[in-house]
């Protein structure tokens, strides 16, 4: 079957959601993969985050192999090791609460919104309320996408879960007439990922610490993307002024097994109750054995440290080039702004037709979240790929 | 009445001999499993009292996030501060403000991540203007070692 038969099929048969560029990829290696075609890529996308310990890393991909064949489900009705102790580990390595598992990062904001929405109504809070910022992401589940202003504003997805409201972007003035009473819960991202890599001030989370503390509501970070070493610690509060109530994990967790994490502190471990939250096949084992496997990778101050150095590297090299405007983010997860006018999703097909595998999250924006394994000559190719796109695109004007 | 065996001493003695050679075999293989188990043991000691350790440091350093961050009572308010947020992408003042617990948890924060001296100052001096760091970074830190 070739792309045109795939192609042909997708046609046929699955949702529109998604507009797929044309490349079938048939095998990945570290931060490799090939299409069916034979031809290599070097992957700066990374699966959106997902695949931070390289496609199919051998610690990765034994982990899988031995737990599917030994047990792959029991629900959670009953005691898996692997479950337990991924739920210590994500504890003991952040928050120091309590763990629930689930199978995305969606369903991760699920729990910490109703954890918040719960936890505020035992401060008699009758309409609790959630504060996050324009142009987050928090996923596309009901209460997520309520959370994501931009998609929730779309009227054909209505009515939506009532209780939210935003604010501008990185405004701390804003966010604090925002939070009040009612609110329940301010749930940010402290990079934001989905809109083009946009770091919050350590002002603003200073700001959003102190009026959740004012009222009593929790402090939620989304760290489905900036976790899990992406940004050069292994979670991006630990670079930050302030510690969450609650945060969230996915994408890099599970090295290409889907799993979620909703992760709390001890003041908000016991809000949740027999009976609260469920789900099926969260916190399988399969799954957790992989996020344990790639933990063992990621929590290694070696790798975090390369990851925060290369991220430098990678970020001088690229603010060398003409046509770059900016680069915002922090360890390896960069947003290039590019200078007024260049086409970024012209170039980011450009970039994917010769071999380099980038993501266009906004008009103007290229999106870099490469392996956080990857080798300092595949920065050097992939800077040398973005800078001959852009003197290509240049030229052609 | 029947008559000695002359090599029946001799039988005797080598039969004490294997027994006792039995013996120290056999006390010898005891204490090398003594010195095995107890090896084990004095490994499996040592690994729980490094979790604990860890567990502790952690512990010691949340306490002192706590410190540093004290989380003040919930206050009343005498009317909801829920007002409509003005949305507009209008010039905004600047936000940056100085915050001395702030820098410490930063700096502790990224001090347990792993983060060096180097980029911890570096940050303090970017995000929080602060020219002398060297107070929040020994207290955390220990003083740098003078060359």
């Amino acid at each position: 079957m070739n792309l045109t038969d795939l192609q042909a099929l997708e046609e046929r048969y699955l949702m529109r959601t998604y507009k797929r560029a044309p490349v079938e990829f048939v095998r990945g290696e570290g931060a490799l993969l090939w299409d069916s075609e034979g031809r290599e890529y070097l992957d700066f996308l990374g699966g959106i985050s997902v695949c931070s310990v390289g496609h199919c890393n051998p610690d990765v991909v034994e982990a899988v192999r031995e737990q599917a064949g030994r047990l792959m489900h029991t629900s959670n009705l009953f005691f898996t090791e692997p479950m337990v102790r991924l739920a210590e580990r994500l504890s003991e390595s952040s928050l120091g609460g309590r763990v629930f598992f689930s199978n995305s990062g969606t369903e991760a904001n699920e729990c910490a919104i109703k954890i918040a929405r719960k936890h505020a109504h035992r401060r008699g809070v009758e309409e609790p309320e959630i504060v996050s910022f324009d142009k987050d992401f928090h996923g596309r589940t009901y209460g997520a996408l309520a959370a994501t202003p931009r998609l929730a504003a779309d009227p054909d997805l209505g009515p939506m879960l009532p209780g939210f409201r935003a604010v501008p972007f990185d405004d701390g003035d804003a966010l604090r007439e925002a939070v009040g009473e009612r609110t329940a819960a301010v749930l940010i991202e402290p990079i934001q990922g989905e809109s083009g890599i946009y770091p919050l001030s350590d002002e603003t989370l200073l700001a959003a610490r102190q009026a959740c503390d004012e009222v009593g509501a929790l402090l939620v970070f989304d760290e489905i993307q900036t976790g899990v070493g992406r940004t050069g610690s292994l979670w991006a509060y630990e670079q930050t002024p302030v510690r969450p109530d609650v945060l969230t994990s996915a994408k890099a967790l599970g090295g290409g097994m889907p799993i979620g994490a909703c992760v709390t502190s001890p003041a908000a471990a016991e809000v949740l109750e027999p009976g609260d939250h469920g789900s099926t096949f969260a916190g399988g084992p399969v799954a957790c054995a992989a996020a344990l496997a790639v933990l063992g990778i990621v929590d290694d101050p070696t790798l975090l440290r390369r990851v925060r150095e290369q991220g430098a590297g990678l970020r001088d090299a690229l603010l060398a080039l003409d046509g770059v405007r900016e680069v915002r983010g922090r360890g390896l997860m960069l947003g290039v702004g590019l200078v007024g006018g260049i086409d970024a999703a012209a170039l980011g097909a450009e970039l994917l037709a010769n071999g380099l595998v980038v993501n266009v999250p906004e008009p103007g924006t290229l999106r870099l979240l490469p392996p956080l394994t990857v080798e300092a000559d595949q920065i050097d190719r992939a800077v040398g790929a973005i800078g001959s796109a852009l003197l290509s695109y240049a030229a052609n004007q | 009445m029947s008559k000695k065996n002359p090599s029946e001493p001799r039988a005797l003695t080598t039969s004490t001999a294997e027994r006792l050679a039995a013996i120290v075999e056999a006390a010898e293989r005891a204490a090398a499993q003594v010195i095995d188990d107890a090896e084990e043991q004095a490994r499996r000691q040592l690994q729980e009292a490094s979790v604990r350790a860890d567990r502790i440091v952690a512990e010691r350093l949340r306490a002192l996030a706590d410190e540093l961050d004290p989380r003040p009572a919930p206050v009343s308010r005498p009317e909801s501060h829920l007002r409509p947020v003005e949305t507009g992408e209008g010039e905004r003042a600047p936000q940056r403000r100085s915050s001395s617990a702030g820098a410490r948890i930063l700096a502790t924060q990224m001090a347990v991540s792993g983060s060096s001296r180097g980029e911890i100052e570096q940050r303090l001096r970017s995000d929080f203007d602060i020219e002398d760091t060297s107070e929040i970074l020994d207290a955390i830190l220990g003083p740098e070692d003078q060359p």
